[in-house]
């Protein structure tokens, strides 16, 4: 197949656009609350700033310490890596299963968690703990709302599945949206689970696990966050929102398919900034009902589908 | 051309499920003003549904069905509902007998088993195939809201939706009754309302409080 010159190489975007994004939702979040906020830029300059630092590292820390940043990074690179972004030709997509996509996450995430633990603060194995216990709400409700949309395919396949959702035909896929929408904030680390600009530290989740790395392997991690949260952002656009990516292979048929991709991108960005700004921030302990509604949603959103007859 | 445009939408199949979102909702929430609002919701989708399928359809007389629905289910019902609620001063449902999530759980099983009989016997066709099942779970959600509350107004709530339930499910399966039978179970419910407010006043004053767990301790 000759597809997959050009197309394979999707996956920079989300590298290099991912930075982006966090300062667009940053703007975006500081504009609705009357600040001027920081440049959209600054993810960038922040990245660059760390890579030049050195680094400050704790007695105690173990290899897991120095394997994690790396381990972290490249599980979502190599998420991305076969995830369709915004062309769904490709050889590469054949590989692009979403169950995989979603556990190839977790691996950074256990590896993330371990970090935390590793260092030996206090901090560190709160993070942790916290960030586990949600893993185990927040992944049933992914997955059930993904299975939405793979009964509905037909395929586990995201490059597959995409050519068939359509949102605005069927209530099912809806629900599911709106569960994976839940979801998403709770994997990102947005507001009303994790706040993402604070380091509180009775409130902190992602930012208690990266609590003891500088430099360098700060960087990297919050670029893994990053990415990962552009990653999720194009998941759930592939899954519920695919216009645009029918495009064919010729370069032509290709040109408007990335403007579309990040247009798409931006606009739920917004969605999350507004979000994130009229929500207050929840407490630990009733993060579940919010979580298990959002996996009643998800559940619904499946037997509806069943039941509707697709 | 529209008709079309409402079959490839599923618009019916979209307002039925909102119903059936709004019936779940109910099952969890503790404030009884929003129990109202969420009811309000629920007869403006029923009406909507009413309304669709009746254009969809060309019946015009369902029109008036549809109209009936929205001046007595989202105005005057409500509103006996908002006086009883302000003159009770009950604001909370306190601790119903399962939690919030158990619950959203229990609907939901509800729903599985509805869906897992109903489909069996599948002797409904046309557009409104899909609402029978929705209605059927409406009812025994509402069913399951009635017994696990303590408050006589959320039951009262609990029997409006299922009221909403069975006229759904009424209507999936005889595109609608005579209009003079809709008439007579309109005012029965108007009525079924004012006389339920006044007796809810009443255990109000006789138990102090409207919990029922207390009308089992009897007065001698």
């Amino acid at each position: 197949m000759r597809g997959g010159r050009v197309e394979s190489l999707q996956f920079l975007l989300i590298i290099f656009f991912s930075p982006l994004l966090q300062g667009f939702i940053k703007k975006i979040k500081a504009l609705s609350q009357g600040r001027v906020g920081p440049g959209i830029l600054q993810p960038y300059y922040d990245l660059i700033r760390l890579f030049k630092k050195d680094m400050v590292i704790s007695e105690t820390a173990s290899w897991i310490f120095h394997a994690a940043p790396f381990v972290t990074f490249v599980s979502v690179l190599a998420a991305s890596v076969i995830t369709p972004v915004f062309s769904l030709q490709g050889g590469i997509f054949k590989a692009g299963d979403i169950i995989a996509i979603i556990y190839t996450l977790a691996l950074g995430r256990f590896f993330m968690a371990l970090a935390g633990l590793d260092a030996g603060t206090g901090f560190g194995g709160e993070g942790s703990s916290r960030e586990a216990t949600l893993a185990i709400i927040v992944e049933p409700v992914l997955i059930m709302a993904i299975f939405t949309a793979a009964i509905a395919g037909g395929s586990t396949s995201l490059s597959i599945l995409s050519r068939s959702a359509n949102i605005f035909r069927s209530p099912a896929h809806v629900l599911a949206f709106a569960a994976f929408y839940v979801a998403l904030i709770a994997e990102t680390g947005r507001v009303p689970v994790d706040n993402p600009d604070t380091h509180l530290e009775l409130t902190m989740i992602h930012e208690g696990m990266v609590l003891e790395y500088s430099g360098p392997y700060l960087a990297l991690m919050e670029w893994a966050h990053f990415m990962k949260q552009m990653l999720l952002f194009t998941i759930a656009l592939d899954l519920f929102f695919p216009f645009g990516m029918q495009g064919g292979s010729t370069a032509l048929g290709l040109a408007p398919a990335p403007g579309i991709y990040l247009i798409k991108v931006f606009i739920m960005g917004v969605a999350v900034a507004l979000t994130e700004s009229t929500r207050a921030k929840m407490r630990f302990f009733q993060l579940p009902s919010l979580l298990g509604g959002a996996f009643v949603l998800a559940l619904l959103s499946v037997i509806t589908l069943i039941m509707l007859g697709g | 051309m529209a008709r079309n445009w409402l079959q490839a939408y599923s618009v019916l199949d979209f307002i039925a499920v909102g119903m059936l979102l709004s019936v779940i909702a109910v099952s969890s929430q503790k404030r009884l003003e929003s129990c109202v609002r969420t009811y309000v919701l629920n007869s403006w989708l029923l009406a909507a549904f009413v309304t669709v399928s009746a254009f969809y359809m060309g019946m015009p007389h369902l029109y008036i069905a549809a109209a009936l629905t929205v001046l007595s289910k989202c105005f005057l019902i409500p509103y006996f509902l908002r006086k009883v609620l302000r003159q009770l001063r009950v604001t909370h449902d306190v601790e119903p007998y399962i939690s919030a999530p158990l619950s959203l759980l229990a609907a939901f099983a509800l729903v599985v088993v509805v869906f897992s009989f109903v489909s069996q016997g599948v002797f409904v066709t046309g557009v409104t195939r899909n609402a029978l099942k929705i209605a059927i779970s409406i009812i025994l959600i509402s069913l399951f809201v009635m017994m696990t509350r303590k408050k006589a107004i959320t039951q009262v709530i609990g029997l409006l939706i299922m009221e909403n339930g069975l006229f759904l499910a009424g209507f999936s399966l005889t595109y609608g009754m005579p209009i003079i039978a809709e008439l007579g179970v309109v005012f029965d419910m108007l009525m079924g309302v004012i006389i339920l407010g006044l007796f809810l006043t009443q255990i109000k004053k006789a138990f102090v409080s409207v919990d029922l767990d207390k009308l089992t301790t009897l007065k001698g």
